[in-house]
C-alpha cells in the first residue's frame, strides 16, 4: 500500500494536551460534592484480622465513614471470564472476610471530606491480628515445587530421550525476582452514582472489561455502568483488569450517596496493584557438535497469591523460536503470601525468553561457537509449533542488520578479552519475539458538516500513541487533514474495543476504524447521489474519495462538508466491525527481532553499566514510526532495569514488602541511559491486516535482559543466573 | 502501630496563604498540613502537576518556586506564602507553546505523558541554570531526579538539547549580542 500518512513520522495528536497539563487522567477528575477515600493496608501477610480500632479515626475532623468487613455493601463476585470480558485482577471482593492473604491487603477504607483528612484518619486506624506461621515470601525463598498445570504443557518428539543421547548439552536453572510495573500514575478510581447508574473514572487499560466486571459485581444491567479512561499514566499490564480498590470505592460511593475518589499511595500501589511474578526456570538444551538443536526442555514455575490464580505462561514462545524436533514445556504454579501478580509488559515470554536466550548463550560457549551463529544454525523457516508458514518473518535480516551496525564481527569470544582503559567490555546478543495478536473490534466514524471527522472506539491510549494512529488511519483513507480529525477513546459507552495489552491494539482497532469509515463514506454517497444531492442520479459506486471530498469521473469534486450542508445534514455515521478470518488457519503470526548489547565492567570501582544497545525489531509496518521506535527504546530502558536493578524485596521472615517506593525499588533514570540505536525494518504484514502492522508495545522487552546478562558473562566470565544482576553478585560469584 | 499524637483540631485549623501561581495572586484558606502539590491539584484545580510518589523520589510533581525547580510534594503550601509558583499550565503563552513544549512535541519526548510536566519543568529550569553543563552527560545527570517509566529518556534528552538553541535565555543572548 502506497501511503501518505501511515508509515510516516507523525507528532502525537494528543501531544498538546499532554504538554500543557490539559490531558484528563483519572486522578485529575473531580466531581461535585466529592469525598476522598484512603485505604488502610494490613501490616501482616498471613493470618486474620481480629479487631479494628476505629473510634479515633471516626472522631477525626472531616471523616464521613470507615468501611471494613461487616460494614460494606453485600456484592457479588465477578465471573472473571475472558470470554465474557469481565475478568478482574482479584476475584476476592474487598472486605469479604477477615482473612489476610498478603501484606498490604485492604482492611478498611476511610472516607473523608478532604484528602488530608482521609490520610490522617487512615493513619489513625489500628488493628489487632492473629498471625499464622508458615509464611512463604516468594518462590525464591522456598524449595516447594508448586502444582503442575497440565493445560500449560506441550510437547513434540521425544525430548527426554534426545537430551540423554545428545553429545553436547547444558542443564541450568534461572531465577527472576518479582518486578513492579512502577507506572507513573498509581491506580485511581473516582466512582459516582447518578440515578442508579455507576460512573467510574479509572486509570484503566480496559474500560470494556471494567465496565462488565462492575456490572456483575454490583448486580446491574450493563447499560447502568460507564467507565472512562481518557488518558492513563501508563500501566504496563497492571491496569488491564480491575483491582479491589475500585470496588471498595464504588461501594463506598453507593452507601454514602456521594462521589468518592481513591488514589492509592505509591506504597499500596506496589503492594496491591500487581507485579510480574518471580520465576524459576530449568532449561535443558542439547545439540549436535555442529550446533544443530536436538532437544529443548523448558520447565517453569511462577508464583501467584492465595486469592487469585494468575499464570504467567513462561514457555509459550519456546516451541516456536527455533527449528528443533524434540521440545517440551511445562509450567507449575506456587501460591505465596504477597500481593497478586498480573501481566507485566510481555507477560510470560519476557521471562521465558530471558531463560531460553541465556541458555542458548551457555550452549554456544559449550560448543565454542559464536552465539549468533548458533541461532542462525537453528533458524525456523516455518513455525515449528504449528507447522504453519510464517505470515512474514525477516529475523535473518534483523540479525544481519543489527550485527553489522553493532560491529559484532570484531567480537573476541574469550570472556574478559576486550578492554578499554580500566573497563572490561562485554558483548552479548539475544533474539526478541512476541506473537501477532488480534481481537474482534467495533468502531464508529462520523463525517460532519464542518468538514471534520470523529472516530470513536472503546479502546485506550496508554501512551503508545493510539489516538494518533487512529487519526492517521482516518486521514490516510479520507484525505481529511489530521487537525480536522477528532479521536475518542477510553469510554465504555463507545463501540467495544480491545484491552490495551498484548501489543494488539494497532492490528485490532485500525481495521475496525477503516470499516466504520468506509460505511460512513457509503452513507455520504447515498446523501450525495440522492434527490437534491451534489451528485444526484450518479451511481454511488463510481464516486471516489479524495482529499476530504467526493469526486466523479468528470472531475467534479465536492467536499464532505458541502455535501452534508447542502442537504441540511449535520453528519452521517458509519459503524464498523473487524476481526481476523481464515488467515489464522493459514499462517503463524509472530514478530521477531535481535538485540546486541555492550556492557562495561570496571572492576576497580565495581561499576557495571550498559553502554550501548543496537536492535533491529521487525513489527511489520510501523503506523507511526516515531511512536513505534519510542516503544522499543522504552522497552530497552525497562529491560536494563529488569537485568540489573529491579527486584521486589519481600522479607523472607514475614513476607512484607521492604522496598515499596521509588527510592528503594530502582528503575533506570536519565543517567543510566546507554546509546540506543533501534531500527524498525519496514516489512508490512498484509496477511495479518490491511495495514500490515503487528504491534510494538512488548517485543522490545523480550530478549534484552538475556542480551545484557550474556554481555556480563562475556565481560566477567561469570554466569549469573538470577535477575537482577546486582553488583554483589558480580563481585561474589 | 504508632500512636497518632497530633491533636485533631490542630490538623484542621485553617490558615490563610497568599501565593502567586502562574502570575496570578491566589489566596487559600487551608489546614497547615496541605502539601503544595495537593493545594495546586485539589484546591486550585491545576491538575497538570502530577503526583507520582508523594515522597520526592520521582520528580513528576516538579514546579518552579521563585524560578527554582522543586518537588512540590515536599513543600507545604504554607511555606510558599508570598512566593511565586510556576506550573506546567504557566509554560505556554498567548504566542503558543514554550520552546521546551514544542521540542517535546517534535521529538516525541513522552509516551503516557504523566511524568512530562515534571520533566519539562526540570528542563526549563536547567536550561536557565548556568551551573549545569550543556553536554549530554551533564543534562542526563541534572535530569535524573525525573523518572520516566515509559523510558522516553533518549527523546527527552533530544528535546532539551534542541530547545536549548531557542530557550528564552538563549533568545535574549542572540537578540542582545
Amino acid at each position: 500500500m502506497d501511503t501518505q500518512i501511515i508509515g510516516h513520522r507523525t507528532p502525537r495528536v494528543d501531544g498538546e494536551f499532554k504538554l500543557t497539563g490539559r490531558a484528563d487522567y483519572a486522578v485529575d477528575w473531580q466531581a461535585q460534592n466529592m469525598l476522598y477515600g484512603y485505604p488502610v493496608p494490613a501490616s501482616i501477610a498471613h493470618g486474620a484480622l481480629e479487631k479494628l480500632h476505629l473510634d479515633a479515626a471516626r472522631a477525626m475532623p472531616g471523616v464521613v465513614d470507615v468501611f471494613h468487613h461487616g460494614h460494606f455493601p453485600r456484592l457479588y463476585r465477578s465471573p472473571n471470564s475472558p470470554t465474557h470480558q469481565d475478568q478482574v485482577s482479584e476475584v476476592r471482593l474487598p472486605f469479604e472476610d477477615e482473612r489476610i492473604h498478603y501484606d498490604g491487603q485492604y482492611i478498611a477504607l476511610v472516607v473523608a471530606e478532604s484528602f488530608e483528612q482521609a490520610r490522617a484518619a487512615a493513619h489513625a486506624v489500628q488493628a489487632d491480628y492473629r498471625q499464622e506461621s508458615g509464611v512463604i515470601a516468594t518462590l525464591l525463598d522456598t524449595d516447594q515445587e508448586g502444582r503442575l498445570l497440565e493445560s500449560e504443557g506441550t510437547s513434540r518428539g521425544d525430548p527426554e530421550k534426545a537430551f540423554d543421547e545428545a553429545p553436547v548439552k547444558i542443564d541450568h536453572t534461572y531465577h527472576i525476582a518479582a518486578e513492579s510495573h512502577m507506572q507513573m500514575e498509581v491506580h485511581a478510581t473516582l466512582a459516582e452514582w447518578r440515578d442508579e447508574r455507576l460512573i467510574v473514572h479509572e486509570s484503566s487499560q480496559g474500560v470494556v472489561y471494567q465496565h462488565k466486571a462492575m456490572a456483575r459485581i454490583f448486580g446491574l444491567p450493563d447499560e447502568s455502568v460507564e467507565v472512562v479512561s481518557h488518558y492513563i499514566g501508563s500501566g504496563f499490564g497492571n491496569k488491564l483488569f480491575m483491582w479491589p480498590h475500585a470496588v471498595a470505592t464504588a461501594g463506598a460511593a453507593q452507601m454514602l450517596g456521594r462521589p468518592v475518589k481513591t488514589i492509592l499511595p505509591r506504597q499500596q500501589d506496589m503492594e496491591n496493584g500487581g507485579n510480574r511474578p518471580a520465576s524459576r526456570q530449568r532449561l535443558r538444551l542439547a545439540a549436535d557438535r555442529d550446533g544443530t538443536l536436538l532437544s529443548m526442555l523448558h520447565d517453569s514455575t511462577t508464583e501467584t497469591s492465595f486469592v487469585h490464580s494468575y499464570v504467567d505462561s513462561l514457555g509459550s514462545a519456546t516451541p516456536s523460536l527455533y527449528a528443533c524436533d524434540n521440545v517440551a514445556i511445562s509450567q507449575r504454579l506456587l501460591e505465596v503470601h504477597h500481593g497478586t501478580p498480573c501481566p507485566m509488559r510481555g507477560p510470560g515470554e519476557t521471562s521465558g525468553i530471558y531463560a531460553l536466550e541465556t541458555a542458548l548463550d551457555e550452549l554456544a560457549a559449550e560448543l565454542e561457537m559464536d552465539p549468533l551463529e548458533l541461532r542462525r544454525r537453528n533458524y525456523a523457516d516455518q513455525d515449528p509449533a504449528s507447522e504453519l508458514p510464517w505470515s512474514s518473518k525477516h529475523l535473518d535480516d534483523c540479525y544481519t542488520g543489527a550485527a553489522k551496525r553493532f560491529g559484532w564481527e570484531r567480537r573476541d569470544p574469550t570472556p574478559g578479552a576486550m578492554r578499554d582503559g580500566d573497563e572490561i567490555i562485554g558483548w552479548g546478543m539475544a533474539t526478541a519475539s512476541w506473537p501477532g495478536l488480534r481481537m474482534p473490534c467495533a468502531a464508529r466514524v462520523e463525517l460532519r458538516d464542518d468538514g471534520s471527522v470523529l472516530a470513536a472506539c472503546g479502546t485506550q491510549d496508554i501512551g503508545t500513541g493510539t489516538y494518533t494512529i487512529v487519526a492517521q488511519t482516518v486521514a490516510e483513507l479520507s484525505g481529511v487533514a489530521l487537525k480536522d480529525i477528532e479521536v475518542r477513546l477510553g469510554e465504555s459507552t463507545l463501540p467495544a474495543g480491545p484491552l490495551s495489552g498484548g501489543s494488539m491494539v494497532t492490528a485490532t482497532a485500525l481495521p475496525a476504524v477503516a470499516a466504520a469509515l468506509r460505511n460512513a463514506f457509503d452513507a455520504l454517497k447515498e446523501v450525495a447521489t440522492g434527490e437534491g444531492g451534489a451528485f444526484e442520479g450518479i451511481d454511488p459506486e463510481s464516486l471516489e474519495i479524495e482529499g476530504g471530498a467526493l469526486k466523479d469521473g468528470q472531475g467534479k469534486r465536492v467536499s464532505f462538508g458541502e455535501i452534508l450542508s447542502e442537504q441540511k445534514l449535520g453528519s452521517v455515521n458509519g459503524e464498523g466491525q473487524a476481526a481476523s478470518g481464515d488467515e489464522k488457519g493459514q499462517y503463524s503470526f509472530r514478530s521477531f527481532g535481535a538485540h546486541f548489547v555492550e556492557v562495561r565492567w570496571d572492576p576497580g570501582i565495581s561499576r557495571l553499566r550498559v553502554a550501548r544497545v543496537v536492535s533491529s525489531i521487525d513489527i511489520g509496518r510501523a503506523i507511526n514510526p516515531s511512536a513505534a521506535r519510542n516503544q522499543v527504546e522504552g522497552s530497552i530502558v525497562m529491560g536494563i532495569g529488569m537485568a540489573l536493578t529491579e527486584k521486589l524485596d519481600y522479607d523472607p521472615r514475614d513476607a512484607r514488602l521492604i522496598n515499596n517506593n521509588y527510592a528503594d525499588y530502582i528503575v533506570p533514570c536519565h543517567a543510566d541511559m546507554p546509546e540506543i540505536d533501534v531500527e524498525l525494518p519496514d516489512n508490512p504484514d498484509y496477511a495479518f491486516n490491511e495495514f500490515g502492522a503487528r504491534g510494538v508495545g512488548e517485543i522490545g522487552l523480550t530478549g534484552i535482559a538475556a542480551a545484557i546478562g550474556n554481555a556480563v558473562y562475556h565481560a566477567t566470565g561469570k554466569r549469573i543466573r538470577d535477575l537482577p544482576i546486582t553488583l554483589e553478585k558480580v563481585m561474589d560469584t | 502501630m504508632k500512636e497518632y499524637s497530633t491533636p485533631a483540631e490542630a490538623v484542621d485549623a485553617e490558615t490563610t496563604v497568599t501565593l502567586t501561581v502562574n502570575g496570578e495572586t491566589r489566596q487559600l484558606a487551608i489546614p497547615p498540613n496541605v502539601v503544595l502539590l495537593d493545594a495546586l491539584r485539589d484546591r486550585l484545580g491545576l491538575t497538570g502537576t502530577k503526583k507520582g510518589c508523594d515522597h520526592g523520589q520521582c520528580g513528576a510533581c516538579t514546579v518552579h518556586v521563585d524560578g527554582q525547580a522543586v518537588n512540590s510534594c515536599l513543600k507545604l503550601a504554607v511555606m510558599c506564602e508570598g512566593h511565586e509558583v510556576t506550573t506546567v499550565e504557566g509554560l505556554a503563552s498567548d504566542a503558543g507553546l514554550h520552546p521546551v513544549q514544542q521540542a517535546f512535541l517534535e521529538q516525541d519526548a513522552y509516551q503516557c505523558g504523566f511524568c512530562t510536566p515534571g520533566q519539562m519543568m526540570s528542563a526549563t529550569a536547567l536550561l536557565e541554570d548556568e551551573r549545569i553543563g550543556t553536554d549530554d552527560a551533564a543534562v542526563r545527570e541534572a535530569m535524573s531526579g525525573n523518572i520516566c517509566r515509559c523510558g522516553a529518556y533518549k527523546n527527552i534528552l533530544a528535546a532539551i538539547q534542541s530547545a536549548r538553541g531557542q530557550s528564552p535565555s538563549a533568545q535574549q543572548e542572540s537578540e542582545n549580542p
